[in-house]
């Protein structure tokens, strides 16, 4: 007879709790962009005529930052959704190794009445929380997918601004430092992206 | 497993005990359960932890069938009274739970909903198993702030919560008190820490002192039989209780 394990439902557990350090992370760093590319405004304002391109992709890399806020605050969304149902699925494992310890120790009619609960009420809610967790899992998958194609246009906006910064004149050290700075910046989101996917395909 | 005694019987009427679990851990404290049978009905009175459910569950369906108990009784809110809850619930989603009105919506956090509870009044209530009218006798404060005796006329047995319960040391496993002296030693300093209130005690002293009780039985410890019922009485209604270091 099949048992939920509370070992399974402690990885779902810590796995989530993994996902939502990995999001406030991003979020940190979305943060960090936004006033980056604020300044950034201000510098391509200042270095006038020669940084206006350099100036139209820092509205640009701010609008991105601020598109990757909303998107990790629904990542978040989603991931307390999940404990809703890891938690329900703690219990149901939590039950059923106590009906499991009651099923071992009766005999008769009451080992009959155990099995007969276990495999059917029980059983089903299982299978239940389980496709609530695959199709979370899904979405959630989903939504890091489309955010990766985000950053990645993200890291090319960092790239073009780099390539304007050459064009900057007497600014261009200084834009070339911003630009530099938004790349190094685009690419810690693109490692911990990296790293929830692997979390999400992770079949352990 | 625990083992099922049967400590009344008159016709249909019973009481049974189920008691003394050799494969629990030493961590969980040992309680005793009692289910009161009258002809096909039946109240399980604190049915205790979820952690002996497996023991309370399989000692109990050698006597009745688990699947008729539609009535919990429970003293107070405490774990090792009712966090099985949830468990029972199982086998009968309508089961009905009495229990202080201080604790209905403090139980449910070890499972049941709006439906399952019926809210015992201070003053206490009937219930009625088959064709039995039992008592729920306030015994507040006494540990817990809303906190209940059971009372069968019919058998003249008062079922106590943890008022008479005795730690016992592991090799006294006797279901009654043999030598009551002995016995007590076990009872007092659980009696002292535990038991809130000296008014109340004496409210309670007086209480059930009107009733006519063959057996009074705790939910941890031994039975009190006969003379030893009142004999614990007295010795209830002169203890100090309330004391945090004795
Ligand atoms: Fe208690
Ligand atoms: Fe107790």
């Amino acid at each position: 007879m099949t048992t939920v394990s509370t070992r399974d439902t402690g990885r779902e557990l810590r796995r989530i709790v993994h996902i939502n350090e990995e999001i406030k992370s991003v979020v940190a760093t979305a943060f960090k962009i936004n006033l980056m590319a604020m300044n950034a405004i201000f510098l391509a304002k200042r270095a006038g005529q020669t940084a206006l391109g350099f100036g139209v992709l820092s509205n640009e890399l701010r609008r991105f930052a601020t598109d990757l806020q909303k998107q990790m605050s629904q990542l978040r969304e989603m991931t307390y959704g999940s404990v809703a149902t890891v938690t329900a699925l703690v219990k149901q494992a939590r039950l059923s190794g106590v009906l499991d310890r009651t099923r071992r120790e009766s005999d008769g009619l009451s080992r009959q009445l155990i099995e007969e609960l276990m495999r059917t009420r029980h059983n089903q809610a299982y299978a239940r929380h389980r496709e609530q967790i695959a199709t979370l899992k899904r979405r959630l998958g989903q939504m890091i997918a489309d955010t990766a194609q985000l950053v990645e246009l993200g890291s090319l906006l960092a790239r073009s601004a780099k390539i304007e910064a050459a064009y900057g004149g007497s600014y261009s050290a200084a834009l070339m430092q911003v630009s530099s700075d938004f790349e190094r910046t685009i690419g810690e989101i693109q490692r911990s992206l990296e790293s929830l996917t692997k979390q999400q395909e992770d079949p352990s | 497993m625990k083992t099922a005694r049967v400590i009344f019987e008159a016709g249909s009427h019973k009481w049974i005990a189920l008691v003394r679990d050799p494969n629990r851990p030493e961590y969980l404290i040992d309680t005793n359960e009692y289910l009161v049978v009258d002809g096909d009905d039946a109240i399980l009175l604190d049915p205790g932890g979820s952690e002996i459910f497996p023991a309370v569950f399989s000692a109990l369906s050698a006597e009745f069938d688990p699947r008729k108990i539609d009535k919990l009784f429970a003293s107070h809110q405490d774990p090792d009274i009712i966090s099985s809850l949830s468990l029972w619930r199982e086998f009968n989603p309508r089961i009905k739970c009495y229990v202080s009105w201080l604790w209905t919506s403090f139980v449910p956090h070890f499972g049941g909903d709006q439906e399952t509870f019926v809210a015992l009044p201070d003053g206490g209530a009937d219930i009625m198993v088959g064709s039995q009218r039992l008592q729920a006798v306030p015994a507040h404060y006494l540990h817990s702030s809303g906190n209940f005796n059971l009372y069968d006329p019919k058998a003249r047995i008062l079922f106590s919560g943890d008022i008479g319960a005795a730690l016992l040391p592991p090799d006294e496993t006797s279901l009654f008190v043999e030598d009551f002296d002995r016995h007590i030693r076990h009872a007092e300093g659980f009696h002292r820490r535990w038991m809130g209130s000296d008014k109340a005690k004496r409210d309670w002293c007086a209480r059930v002192s009107q009733l006519d009780i063959d057996m009074l039985c705790p939910q941890h410890g031994a039975i009190y039989r006969g003379e030893q019922v009142k004999r614990f009485i007295d010795w209830f209604a002169q203890l100090e209780v309330g004391v945090v270091k004795a």
